[in-house]
């Protein structure tokens, strides 16, 4: 800079401080130019990222349709391979009774009769319970809950337990279905494939979110291996809880605890406006 | 408030003039870095600003009472704050590129404003540098008068510019999910 100031005639330094100026607007045109060039790139990445977040959404639909018609399809079969037959059966029996007129064949058949169409009521029944659990409905998702964890327990194989902390102000109804079948698909996927040998639900809430968390000691997946399952996996279980999490507004979390020793499930659910 | 200092300066007496003009370039310089200084994210060179900052107001003062002992302007000061005012603008850019996905970058408040000092300060410094030296020169003047009012018109244009952009709150931090674990959460909140 001394040299700068000490060099030169007039117009040699006018030229210099044309060119050093010339020179450093350059450099900034350049760095601007570069900036902007990174930042068209970093835009282009993102559309990318979105792009595939919407092949995603279609992926999730095109699994919770099938998923419906697979369970239209087994509702069907249920009713075909074994209400058609029983029902046929007690008209068979039926039909006895107007061609044999003797009242204790009669009496046998119309019994028979009875016997098989209390077998119907108690299928069609279980096939209503399976598409909504009267328990939820009528007593709401505590209930259900509980009363889906007392069946696991009672079976023996596995510890389950719930503990519901703050339910004084109760979710919406298709909430409620929503969480019950989300829950009722994580225990299914952790009794079939965890190996734990108990199962603990909490539920609390905080404000207007509400949060249910299962711990188990089996052996669980972490939020990668979820993601990349929920991507790639044949399976509609994680695809269906994922959609009904994106329903719901709401997060789901697979985690560890400090130890190593229990993994943790966490659902994040807000409170639906107006109910 | 730039502008209108320097020309109330300007109508001042030579001697005030000079301190003044002097006091000028370390008051800017002391804005500019704190604001660099507010904006860049937390590391080694955001701790390194307020050394910079003492070192040059040193520097300055040394400069202006021991070196030009208040005779001239003060050239040199302002090479060098300039440099540093761009080694700082380009840093903060490069942070810009390298650690965040904001893509929200060209509407922000903070990148039009470094991007005004960095065009004044690179287009000025050359200016700044040969000043004390040509400025008995005609044909310097003219030259001074346009370049520096055209990049002070570029800079107030990208201020005004910066003004017009909204603060981006979109990294703002979520709050995280609360202890579920055991009846620790339960006991707060029941």
């Amino acid at each position: 800079m001394f040299f700068l100031q000490i060099t030169g005639g007039s117009s040699g330094i006018s030229g210099m401080l044309i060119l050093g100026t010339l020179g450093m607007l350059i450099m900034v045109i350049t760095i601007i130019s570069l900036l902007v060039f990174h930042q068209r790139r970093v835009i282009r990445f993102n559309k990318q990222i979105q792009k595939m977040e919407e092949e995603r959404q279609q992926m999730l639909l095109r699994a919770s349709i099938r998923f419906q018609e697979e369970e239209r399809q087994r509702i069907a079969a249920d009713l075909h391979d074994d209400a058609g037959p029983l029902l046929a059966t007690a008209r068979l029996y039926l039909n006895e009774n107007l061609i044999h007129q003797e009242p204790a064949i009669q009496l046998q058949s119309i019994f028979s009769a009875k016997q098989i169409i209390d077998d119907t009521i108690q299928l069609i029944r279980n096939i209503s319970h399976s598409l909504m659990p009267p328990t939820l409905k009528n007593f709401g998702l505590e209930a259900a809950v509980k009363d889906l964890f007392e069946k696991i327990n009672g079976s023996g194989v596995i510890n389950a337990s719930v503990r519901f902390h703050d339910n004084r102000e109760r979710l919406n109804d298709e909430q409620e279905l929503l969480i019950f079948r989300i829950l009722q698909e994580l225990v299914t996927n952790i009794i079939k494939h965890s190996g734990a040998g108990f199962i603990h639900l909490t539920q609390n809430a905080q404000g207007n979110l509400v949060y249910f968390r299962i711990h188990h000691d089996g052996k669980g997946i972490l939020q990668p291996d979820f993601d990349k399952l929920e991507h790639h996996s044949e399976g509609l279980g994680l695809k269906n809880i994922q959609s009904r999490i994106r329903v719901l507004k709401g997060k789901i979390f697979f985690e560890i605890d400090s130890t190593r020793t229990y993994y943790k499930v966490t659902i994040e659910v807000p409170r639906a406006v107006g109910k | 408030m730039n502008e209108g200092i320097g020309f109330y300066l300007q109508t001042l007496s030579s001697s005030y003039f000079l301190i003044l003009l002097s006091s000028f370039t370390v008051i800017e310089y002391s804005f500019i870095c704190y604001f660099i200084y507010l904006i860049l994210p937390k590391n080694n060179i955001k701790k390194l600003i307020p050394y910079i900052w003492f070192g040059f107001t040193l520097f300055a003062f040394i400069d202006f009472f021991y070196i030009n002992k208040m005779k001239s302007f003060d050239s040199f000061a302002s090479g060098i704050e300039s440099i540093i005012v761009i080694l700082l603008c380009v840093y903060y850019l490069f942070t810009q590129i390298k650690g965040s996905n904001n893509l929200m970058l060209y509407s922000t408040f903070n990148f039009w404003v470094i991007i005004a000092f960095l065009i004044l300060f690179s287009g000025t410094l050359f200016l700044y540098l040969l000043t004390d030296s040509m400025k008995k020169d005609i044909h310097f003047q003219k030259l001074y008068f346009i370049i520096n009012i055209s990049f002070n018109i570029l800079k107030n244009i990208l201020l005004s510019v910066a003004m017009c952009m909204k603060t981006n709150d979109a990294n703002k931090l979520k709050p995280s999910l609360p202890n579920l674990d055991e009846d620790a959460f339960f006991l707060k909140n029941s």
